[in-house]
């Protein structure tokens, strides 16, 4: 069992960084942190207290996020849920970006459990 | 055109973890000499194809009975094409080899060539323009990788430049054998095919040279060749300094790879998406700044204010020479001062020339006077221009983005900057002939206001400041917090 987060450079990235290690304390598991920022994470961004394997985004074939996401979870068998942080997006911003966070869920082959920043319970 | 070379730096240049035993003497060294010499060929051909027309225009334009539209399109049809070389130039490279994408750039050099030369009409000419293009703007992004990967790291930045001298130089090559060959031929028939078919000598020495030169070892060790990329550093090092210069490429083959990480969808990140803006905008502006319609209508402009065609295709010459100096003073510079400065200096000097050179149109009459005074601020605006904006641009580009995201960054940024480039080269006739000297000058002088503006408000510095510190910086004063 483990839990894995997608990382997103934004406050939702970082709020999902957050509740995936909550999540992963609670359960007792190691955390996959999938490192979807421009920038690699150094040992010491990484949370401590846990056992978390971090990997980063690198080349072309990471290029699409979900992508690189997608093949992480199906390399990582022992992972069983995916945390990731979302937020509205416009509609012009949607029509010209489209969602990642949507994409993902669609394509995730393990639960996904989703974070809000204006969530008003946590 | 200002050096069109996407310098891709490493982040890692500066080989810091890699004490590197000196390159060594004699054999290897000359070497280098005769690749980086076959290389800048591709440099030449640039400078010289997209500089030809400047004097190859006016007895083609009779010869077919050009309208200043079709004018423009012939022109621009080159920008066009390079505009998709660029891009796509780089691609071709990594997945053929510097080495083979050169040598086959070498051919459509030649193909494109002898199509312009013997184009029957000038359709044919539009099309062959284009596929010229294709070659001049491959060669702008695959000739300065190959000699920054060939070239040993501590000569690295002089490689690169001599590249971008070749290029000016080729243009001021071109107006100079225009001018002699109009001068002494002018008499002859379609004079013009005999101009353009000047440029099949540096193509075929181009071909034939990189046939004897060997791959880049980057290229080869990110192939996972590496016994091949160490065959060829023994060729250009010392024998100690290849062997231990291999870890070194290994690291750097790496890290290129991750250029390639970012897309698309990372626009979605605020902070990204504005250095792309900012990119672009530098793209765009270096464009607007019009230095190509002088690079490429120089003659012109001259015989419209009053000078004959013979005489008008000399004085033009001034313009590639002011260019090669302005050039070379502006390398100079990109080392000692603040970029911002540089950029705001360069400006600023663009916006009073181009109101001098549009303020002359009104004042002087038109005659020889009127077109001295012109060319004496054309050259000055060719000078500060080239000594500022024109390698900064450049520079800039190669520093700003993100190591994950540059190689998509930089590719819609110099996309930008060829298809401004064609813009102007195509609207550039038909305004003159609209609305006049003073009108498009003018027009220019407040695009450059513009783009002071724009870049006072927008660019960041960069200068002294590495990478990863400028980052942080850049995201905590505009990431979403």
């Amino acid at each position: 069992m483990s839990v894995a987060v997608a990382v997103t450079d934004s406050p939702e990235g970082r709020l999902a960084l957050e509740s995936a290690v909550a999540e992963a304390q609670k359960l007792g598991t190691g955390l996959l942190l999938i490192n979807l920022t421009l920038h690699d994470f150094a040992e010491a961004e990484a949370p401590s207290g846990l056992e978390v394997t971090v990997i980063n985004r690198s080349g072309r074939g990471d290029r699409d996020p979900v992508t690189a996401v997608i093949d992480e979870l199906n390399e990582h068998s022992e992972v069983d849920r995916l945390v990731l942080g979302v937020r509205a997006r416009s509609r012009v911003g949607k029509l010209i970006l489209g969602s990642v966070a949507q994409r993902i869920i669609l394509r995730s082959p393990v639960p996904v459990l989703t974070v809000r920043r204006d969530a008003t319970r946590r | 055109m200002p050096p069109g070379s996407p310098r891709r730096r490493s982040t890692s240049t500066a080989s810091t973890n890699f004490e590197l035993p000196n390159v060594g003497t004699g054999r290897p060294v000359h070497r280098l000499g005769i690749i980086a010499t076959v290389a800048t060929f591709g440099g030449l051909l640039f400078g010289y194809d997209t500089g030809v027309v400047n004097g190859a225009l006016e007895p083609l334009s009779e010869d077919f009975g050009l309208t200043a539209l079709s004018e423009g399109l012939v022109v621009a049809s080159l920008m066009v094409g390079a505009a998709f070389g660029a891009v796509f130039g780089g691609r071709v490279a990594d997945a053929w080899g510097r080495r083979r994408t050169i040598l086959l750039l070498a051919c459509v050099f030649i193909i494109g060539t002898l199509g312009c030369v013997l184009a029957p009409g000038p359709e044919f000419l539009i099309g062959a323009r284009f596929v010229l293009g294709i070659a001049v703007g491959g060669a702008s992004a695959t000739v300065p990788v190959y000699l920054g990967e060939i070239a040993p790291s501590e000569k690295r930045g002089s490689y690169v430049t001599r590249n971008e001298l070749m290029i000016v130089g080729g243009q001021l090559a071109a107006f100079v054998i225009n001018a002699v060959i109009f001068n002494f031929f002018g008499h002859v028939d379609s004079i013009w095919r005999w101009m353009l078919l000047v440029a099949l000598v540096p193509a075929i020495a181009l071909l034939v040279g990189m046939i004897f030169q060997p791959e880049s070892p980057r290229w080869l060790i990110s192939q996972g060749r590496t016994e091949e990329a160490l065959a060829v550093l023994k060729q250009v090092r010392s024998p100690e300094r290849a062997e231990a210069e291999i870890d070194e490429v290994t690291h750097l083959a790496a890290e290129d790879a991750k250029e390639a990480t970012g897309g698309f969808s990372d626009l979605g990140t605020r902070w990204v998406l504005r250095l792309v803006i900012v990119g672009a905008g530098l793209g765009f502006f270096q464009q607007l700044t019009g230095i190509n319609s002088v690079m490429y209508y120089g003659t012109q402009l001259l015989t419209s204010a009053g000078l004959d065609s013979g005489v008008a295709i000399i004085g033009n010459i001034a313009n590639g020479v002011f260019s090669l100096a302005g050039i070379s003073l502006g390398m100079y510079l990109l080392n000692k001062l603040p970029r911002r400065v540089m950029f705001l200096t360069g400006y600023a000097l663009i916006a009073v020339f181009h109101t001098l050179i549009a303020l002359t149109a009104v004042i002087v009459p038109p005659g020889p006077a009127q077109a001295w005074t012109v060319l004496a601020f054309l050259v000055l605006f060719v000078f500060s221009m080239q000594g500022t904006v024109g390698p900064l641009t450049w520079l800039m580009l190669s520093e700003i983005f993100p190591m994950k995201i540059r190689s998509f960054a930089m590719g819609i940024c110099v996309f930008v900057l060829w298809i401004m480039n064609a813009i102007v080269a195509q609207f550039f006739p038909p305004l003159i002939e609209a609305l006049g000297m003073t009108a498009t000058f003018g027009m220019f002088a407040g695009l450059a206001v513009i783009a002071f503006v724009f870049l006072a408000l927008m660019l960041p510095e960069t200068k002294d400041k590495d990478l990863a510190e400028f980052e942080r910086e850049f995201k905590a004063e505009y990431g979403r917090r």
